[in-house]
C-alpha cells in the first residue's frame, strides 16, 4: 500500500482487440507526472508514436483523473480525455479535453485512476467496471442510441447509480468533432474523442464504485475547501437560487460578473417560460461533483429535451436569435443544442461550422442543391435538424463537415478556405480549434491583447481552455461597469495592475498597449503566457476546473487580488505530499515542456506557431493590430524562458534533462 | 409540517411501536425514556434536526464529501457518507436525503444490543450508533428500510460495523457546507415531532 493520499493507485488497461484486461500501478507515473492531462501526456509519450493515427487501432484513448478527484477538494469531479486527436488539422496530434459531471469520481471509487483503452473490438461492445473489475460486454443493442437512450439503457442493467461516458452516431461514425457525453450534458468535446471512441466499436463505458479515496489530512482539506468556498459563493437567497444571501456578494467566477447558473439562457422565450412557475418549464443552478458554485443550469421542460448547459453548448445556434427575433432565445436555440449533445457532436466546432456555411453561401460558394441544406433558413429548426442528421450519419455533404470545419474547408479549397481563416485561427500544420478570445470581446470586435495572440499560436487545441487569465480581466471591466464584450484595455489597466503583480510578478505586466493608445506591447507576453501554461497545466493535472482555478481575480475585494496557492495547498492536503508554489510551477513547465515535446514528435515546430493573416490585417476596436513580426519576438522570448531552442521551438536536451525528462530527450533525437 | 401534528395524534400512532418499546427499556441505563400519559413510552425527541429545501439542491454532492471527509478518518467517497443525493440525473429532480432523527425511531427499536442510543451529550439529543456496541447486524438498515429510502443507517463492511448520522455532535458539517443552503439545522428545546411515525415514507 501507498503512503500517500489522493492516487488510488491502479490504471485499468482494456485491449480491445484480444479483450484483454489488466492493471498496472500509478505510481509508475505519480507523483511525477501528478495526474489527469500530466499522466495522460506521459502515457502518449510511451504508447502513441507519431505514425499511429487517430483511428489506428493502436491509438490510446485515456481517461485520466488526477489526485484531487473523488475528493472534498472542491471542482474536484473533473477528469482529461486524452490521445493522438483526431480533430487537430492537418495533422492528427496529441490533446487533451476536460469533462466535468460526476463520472470520475465514481471511477475513483471504482479503483482506478485512469482507464488505457486500446485496440479495436470486432463488434460494438461496452466496457463496464464496477469495483476493481472490468469486463468488456455486448452493446449490439446500444448501437445506434442516442448519448441519454445509451445511458438510459446502462442505467437498467446496472443501476442508476452508474456513471456512463457514450457516444451517439457521430462517434460511432468516426466524426472528427463527436464528442463523449456524461448524465445530461457534460461533454469531452474538442479534440473529437468520441470519434476515437467510435474507431474502437466501443459505445460507452459504465462504471459504479463503492471504495474511496483516502485524503491524507482531512482536518486540512475541510479547512481549505472552507476558504475556497468562502471566497467563491455563497448561500441562496430562500426560493431563488441564483441569489447570494449576502447582496453585494460576487460569485466568483468569470470576474464575478456572471455566477451561479447563470451562464445559459438568454432573453427570451424560453427563459420567461423558466420564470413563469405554472408553466413547467424550470432553470436551476447545477453542479458538477463537488463544486462551490454551481455555474451551469439545468433546464427542463414538458417539450423540451432535459440537460444541463453552459455557455457553448447552449449558445451554440445563436443563429436561431436573428432567424426570429421576436422569440429570443427560443425553444429552438435551446433544443439545437440539445440536438447535437443527443447525437453526439461538438457544439463548439458547429460554431465555427455554422457561420462559416452562412458566410459561403452569401458568397455564392455553396448552394443548396450541392449541400442538400436549407441554407436559405440558417437560423431555423429545418436547417439545424438537417445538418446534425447529415453530419451524425456522414451523409451527402455531411460526411464532409464530420470531418470538422478546419478540415471541410481546406477540401474546398480557395475562397471558401479562405473565409473560414477567421474562424480558425492557427495555420501552420496544427490547427482545427474554433477561435476563442483571441481578442478581448472577441473577434471580429474586441481589442488586441498581447498574452492571447502568443496563447494561441502555441497551445494544442484552442487556447482560452484556462479561463482564468480572461476572466482576471472581464473582472477588471465588470469592476468599472463595462463588460466582456466592451471592455477597452486602457480603461482597465489600473484595476490589473496590483493583480498582475500579485500573479505575474509585473505591474506593467497589465499594460498591453502603450501610452500612446497606437502600439501594443509584447514587453510581458511571454512571461505571462509562460505562468499562465504552468498553472493550466497543473490545474488540468490535479485536476480542478478551469472556472475556479487559477483564483487570479477576486471580484469582492478592493486590491482584487486572488490566490493562486489554492490548488497547490488542495494537493499538499490531500497527497500529503508538501509542494510550495514555487515546486508546483517547476513541474507545470515541465509538463508543459512534455506536451511539447509530444506535438514536436508529430512534426510540430516554430513555423507552426502562427497565427493566419487576417490576426494581423484586421485593426482592432482601439485601431491595433497585432504584428506579426512581434509575435516573432515574442514566441523568442518564451521558447527561451523555457528552455527550447529559439530557432525550431523544440525543447533542448539538456532542458528536457534539467526537468527530469531524460527519456524525452532521447526519444525526441530519434524523431527524424 | 410534521410539527403541525398535535402530540395527542402522534401518541396514537405511537402505539403500534408499543412492543418494541417494551425492549428498549431493558437498556434503560443507556436511553433517556419518556413515560407517557397513556403508560407508553418514546425516547426523547430530538432537539435538533436537519431540514432539507431541496428547491435549492443543485446536486453537487458537497454534502456527501464533507461528511465522509469529516466521518471517515479521510476516506472520501458517497459510501461513506451519512448523507445521500438521490439524484434523478437527465431530468434533474435532486433530493438530498437526511436522517429524519425519527421521532419513535425504528432503528432504535430494532437494535438488539442497544447500540443505538440518544446523544445526550451534545444536546443534540440525535438517534446514534455506538461504534463500540454495535455488532454490525444491520438489523437497524432493515427497520429504516421499512420506510425510508435509501435506509439512513449504512454498513461499513470494511468495520462490520454500521454507522448514521450523529448531526456531528451539533454542528453538522453538510449544513455547514451545502454552497447553495439547501439544507439548514433547526433547533428546539421541545424537541422535534419528526421522521417515523408522523412522516412514514422518504
Amino acid at each position: 500500500m501507498t503512503t500517500y493520499g489522493g492516487w488510488v493507485g491502479k490504471i485499468l488497461r482494456v485491449d480491445l482487440t484480444t479483450r484483454k484486461i489488466s492493471e498496472s500501478s500509478t505510481f509508475d507515473y505519480v507523483p511525477q507526472f501528478l495526474g489527469g492531462r500530466g499522466l495522460g501526456a506521459k502515457i502518449c509519450w510511451d504508447e502513441v508514436p507519431p505514425e499511429v493515427s487517430a483511428f489506428d487501432p493502436e491509438n490510446r484513448l485515456i481517461f485520466a483523473t488526477g489526485p484531487l478527484t473523488g475528493t472534498l477538494a472542491p471542482t474536484s469531479g473533473r477528469f482529461e480525455v486524452l490521445g493522438k486527436c483526431p480533430q487537430s488539422a492537418p495533422v492528427e496530434s496529441f490533446t487533451r479535453s476536460g469533462v466535468g459531471g460526476h463520472f470520475a469520481p465514481e471511477l475513483k471509487w471504482a479503483g482506478y485512476d485512469a482507464i488505457i483503452i486500446q485496440g479495436k473490438a470486432s463488434q460494438p461492445v461496452y466496457l463496464w467496471i464496477s469495483d476493481q473489475k472490468a469486463q468488456i460486454l455486448d452493446a449490439k443493442d446500444l448501437w445506434g442510441l442516442d448519448t441519454y437512450q445509451t445511458q438510459q439503457m446502462i442505467w437498467k442493467i446496472h443501476g442508476n447509480k452508474t456513471r456512463v461516458m457514450a457516444i451517439g452516431k457521430a462517434g460511432e461514425n468516426q466524426s472528427r468533432i463527436a464528442i463523449i457525453l456524461t448524465d445530461s450534458g457534460d461533454v469531452s468535446g474538442q479534440g473529437g474523442f468520441g470519434g476515437v471512441m467510435g474507431s474502437k466499436n466501443l459505445k460507452a463505458i459504465a462504471v459504479r464504485g463503492t471504495g474511496s479515496v483516502i485524503v491524507a489530512k482531512p482536518k486540512e482539506l475541510a479547512k481549505i475547501t472552507h476558504d475556497i468556498q468562502t471566497l467563491f459563493s455563497r448561500r441562496s437567497v430562500k426560493g431563488n437560487p441564483y441569489e447570494p444571501e449576502e447582496k453585494s456578494f460576487k460569485y466568483n467566477i468569470w470576474g464575478g460578473g456572471y455566477g451561479r447558473g447563470s451562464l445559459t439562457l438568454l432573453p427570451g422565450e424560453l427563459l420567461d417560460l423558466c420564470n413563469d412557475p405554472a408553466s413547467g418549464y424550470s432553470q436551476n443552478p447545477d453542479g458538477c461533483f463537488a463544486c462551490p458554485v454551481s455555474c451551469r443550469s439545468r433546464v427542463t421542460g414538458p417539450d423540451i429535451t432535459p440537460g444541463v448547459a453552459i455557455c457553448a453548448g447552449s449558445y451554440m445556434y445563436l443563429e436561431s436569435m436573428v432567424h426570429e427575433p421576436e422569440k429570443g432565445y427560443s425553444k429552438v436555440t435551446w433544443q439545437a443544442a440539445k440536438l447535437a449533445d443527443l447525437v453526439g457532436i461538438n457544439a463548439y466546432d458547429l460554431m465555427a461550422i455554422i457561420p462559416w456555411l452562412s458566410d459561403c453561401y452569401r458568397a455564392k460558394l455553396l448552394t443548396e442543391e450541392e449541400t442538400g441544406l436549407p441554407l436559405e433558413e440558417i437560423g431555423s429548426w429545418r436547417f439545424i435538424s438537417t445538418l446534425l442528421d447529415k453530419i451524425a450519419n456522414r451523409e451527402g455533404f455531411g460526411d464532409l463537415l464530420a470531418e470538422g470545419g478546419q478540415r471541410a474547408a481546406a477540401k474546398l479549397g480557395g475562397k471558401a478556405e479562405e473565409l473560414s481563416f477567421m474562424y480558425y485561427p492557427r495555420a501552420g500544420k496544427f490547427g482545427g480549434f474554433r477561435e476563442h478570445w483571441t481578442f478581448l470581446g472577441g473577434f471580429p470586435t474586441g481589442y488586441s491583447v498581447t498574452p492571447l495572440a502568443l496563447m494561441w499560436a502555441l497551445d494544442n487545441r484552442d487556447a482560452m481552455v484556462s479561463h482564468s487569465y480572461i476572466s482576471m480581466l472581464w473582472g477588471a471591466a465588470f469592476t468599472i461597469g463595462q463588460n466582456a464584450l466592451t471592455a477597452v484595455p486602457e480603461d482597465i489597466f489600473p484595476i490589473l495592475k496590483p493583480v498582475m503583480k500579485a500573479v505575474y510578478g509585473s505591474e506593467e505586466a497589465a499594460e498591453v498597449s502603450g501610452p500612446d493608445g497606437k502600439s501594443l506591447s509584447w514587453k510581458w507576453a511571454a512571461p505571462v503566457v509562460k505562468r499562465f501554461h504552468e498553472q493550466s497545466l497543473l490545474k488540468d493535472s490535479y485536476v480542478v476546473c478551469d472556472m475556479l482555478f487559477p483564483y487570479a481575480f477576486n471580484a469582492n475585494s478592493s486590491d482584487h487580488i486572488g490566490d493562486t496557492s489554492l490548488e497547490s495547498r488542495l494537493y499538499s492536503a490531500v497527497t500529503g505530499i508538501d509542494m510550495s508554489l514555487e515546486e508546483s510551477f517547476q513541474k507545470g513547465e515541465m509538463l508543459c515542456t512534455l506536451e511539447r515535446a509530444l506535438a514536436v514528435r508529430d512534426g510540430r515546430t516554430r513555423q507552426d506557431d502562427i497565427l493566419h493573416g487576417i490576426y494581423f490585417e484586421k485593426e482592432d476596436a482601439g485601431g491595433r493590430k497585432y504584428g506579426r513580426e512581434e509575435l516573432e519576438r515574442s514566441k523568442t522570448d518564451y521558447y527561451g524562458l523555457m528552455g527550447w531552442d529559439v530557432n525550431s521551438g523544440i525543447p533542448t536536451r539538456s532542458t528536457l534533462e534539467r526537468l527530469g525528462l531524460n527519456d524525452v530527450a532521447q526519444g525526441l533525437e530519434r524523431t527524424p | 409540517m410534521a410539527t403541525e401534528l398535535d402530540r395527542r395524534t402522534f401518541l396514537r400512532r405511537c402505539t403500534l411501536g408499543a412492543c418494541g418499546l417494551g425492549s428498549i427499556i431493558a437498556f434503560g441505563d443507556l436511553l433517556q425514556v419518556h413515560a407517557v400519559s397513556n403508560g407508553h413510552t418514546v425516547p426523547p425527541l430530538a432537539k435538533a434536526i436537519v431540514i432539507v429545501d431541496k428547491t435549492l439542491c443543485s446536486g453537487c454532492r458537497t454534502c456527501e464529501m464533507v461528511c465522509a471527509n469529516f466521518n471517515g478518518d479521510g476516506q472520501n467517497s458517497s459510501s461513506h457518507a451519512r448523507v445521500f443525493v438521490e439524484k434523478e440525473y437527465l431530468k434533474g429532480n435532486y433530493q438530498p436525503k437526511v436522517c429524519l432523527q425519527c421521532a419513535d425511531p425504528p432503528c432504535l427499536k430494532a437494535c438488539p444490543v442497544g447500540a443505538l442510543q440518544i446523544d445526550r451529550s451534545k444536546g443534540t439529543y440525535a438517534r446514534i450508533i455506538d461504534e463500540e456496541t454495535c455488532i454490525g447486524c444491520q438489523e437497524c438498515i432493515k427497520a429504516c428500510r421499512q420506510y425510508f429510502r435509501p435506509p439512513r443507517p449504512v454498513f461499513d463492511p470494511q468495520k462490520e460495523k454500521t454507522f448514521k448520522c450523529h448531526l456531528c455532535a451539533g454542528d453538522p458539517q453538510c449544513v455547514r457546507f451545502c454552497p447553495l443552503g439547501a439544507l439548514q439545522v433547526a433547533r428546539s428545546e421541545e424537541g422535534f415531532l419528526v421522521g417515523y411515525p408522523v412522516i412514514k415514507e422518504d
